[in-house]
């Protein structure tokens, strides 16, 4: 069900759906520990990604100071 | 040219070449400050005035496409210029480059060009785009050397990660400042692989230096990048003509930061506090289902007492029905049950509560 693929803007959006099933008409208490299981996992991914991210910073090799 | 006793004579025309070569050569570039007056446009494409102080005046001449702020006479202004004599011999400055001089100057030449921009739109919330949420491609245009641009760098490096910033190293003051800018804004839009936003930064400076920021084809630069702009420039009380055009305007380069990317510990914390609230959410949820069950339950028992006792009931009633009709309770009131045929000399059978007799019939009448 997770993914290492997904982008951490797409794991948040997952996220973010699995907390709103918990109030939405889907819900299932039989289906709400798995639930629950999975979004601790995505969670602990989260924050996994977010701390090991860099940015990747580049000055561009193109001068400015006169018309090509 | 030709001589006489040992001294050159010029014609008209190789004096005015001479000594346009002098000025050329002793003043390739002259900056020179003085007061704007007799300011005028020819054919909408030559400026004309004079620069003058309290004693001298000098007639100036530009293109109108030079003029990257408003002038009116009056301001103060400094100019970046060469000396020329025309061919009718009149001494003139040609000008490279025109700017406000003091903040009386600067200030008026902001309104003038705000008031015309705003009447044009360019500054109106209709045309302001809105910028990606999180951000994975970004162009900044500053000078890597300056302050504001590390302030930059380190804040959205704590805040966040894994965003390709490309940046454009560029003067941010200064005579070429706003063409370097224009420049790198051109760039990026021209790129095969747009970045999601320009960040365009500079820190604190005088009215003098923050002045590139209010420049008129920068500004317009700015409108119309097909990238959308967050400009942070200057500090928090500074506000300039390319803040206003900006799609989202930052009060300072560390504030553009803020902007652009949210805080990775922040949205950490949100997502504990999301996953965290499920547990106690799921217990709930238990806690109103066993509410519910007992309920029904109550109910069910309920009903099923009222049930019974309604049965009950019936029963009861019925059973006393039965009980009136009941022989032995007649016979209890005293009446008696009589068998046998009503025939003159039959024999029959009478049953009382408490007797049965034998009887023979005497007589029979008709009702």
């Amino acid at each position: 069900m997770l993914s290492t693929n997904k982008t951490i803007q797409e794991k948040i959006t997952e996220l973010t759906k699995m907390v709103e099933w918990f109030d939405g008409d889907e819900f299932k208490l039989e289906a709400a520990l798995d639930k629950y299981q999975l979004a601790e996992k995505l969670a602990a991914e989260i924050e996994q990604d977010l701390s090991a991210l860099k940015n990747e910073i580049s000055i561009v090799k193109q001068k400015f100071d006169s018309e090509k | 040219m030709e001589k006489s006793a040992n001294q050159l004579v010029f014609s008209v025309s190789d004096f005015i070449a001479v000594a346009n070569q002098t000025f050329e050569y002793a003043y390739p570039n002259v900056l020179i400050e003085g007061e704007v007056s007799s300011f005028k446009v020819n054919q909408n494409k030559f400026v004309f005035f004079d620069l003058k102080d309290s004693t001298g005046s000098v007639g100036c001449f530009m293109t109108i496409w030079q003029m990257r702020v408003p002038i009116q006479d009056g301001m103060k202004v400094i100019v970046s210029a060469m000396p020329k004599l025309t061919q009718w011999g009149k001494f003139s400055l040609t000008i490279k480059s025109i700017r406000p001089s003091g903040e009386g100057a600067l200030k008026k030449s902001f309104e003038i060009l705000k008031s015309k921009l705003e009447g044009e739109g360019l500054f109106a919330p209709e045309r302001k785009r809105l910028l990606p949420r999180i951000p994975e491609h970004v162009a900044v245009i500053s000078s890597t050397g300056a302050a504001g641009y590390a302030d930059f760098i380190k804040i959205i490096s704590d805040r966040w990660g894994g965003i390709k910033v490309d940046v454009a190293n560029v003067q941010v003051q200064g005579e070429s400042a706003p063409d370097q800018i224009i420049r790198a804004i051109n760039y990026f839009n021209q790129q095969e692989i747009l970045p999601e936003v320009i960040v365009i930064i500079r820190g604190g400076g005088s009215a003098d230096d923050l002045s590139t920021f209010n420049d008129e084809p920068l500004v317009r630069a700015i409108v119309a990048s097909r990238i959308p702009t967050l400009v942070g420039v200057g500090h928090e009380i500074d506000e300039s003509l390319a803040d206003l055009a900006a799609d989202v305007r930052a009060a300072t380069p560390s504030n553009a930061a803020q902007i652009l990317v949210p805080d990775k510990s922040e949205i950490i914390r949100a997502v504990r506090v999301q996953v965290s609230s499920l547990l106690p959410r799921i217990l709930q949820i238990i806690d109103q289902q066993k509410q519910i069950i007992k309920s029904n339950l109550s109910d069910a028992l309920e009903n099923v007492v009222r049930f019974i006792d309604e049965k009950s009931l019936k029963v009861m009633h019925l059973r006393s029905i039965l009980l009136q009709l009941d022989p032995k309770t007649i016979l209890a009131r005293g009446y008696a049950l009589i068998r046998g045929t009503a025939k003159i000399g039959a024999m029959i059978e009478i049953e009382t509560n408490k007797v049965i007799m034998k009887a023979e019939v005497k007589n029979v009448i008709n009702k």
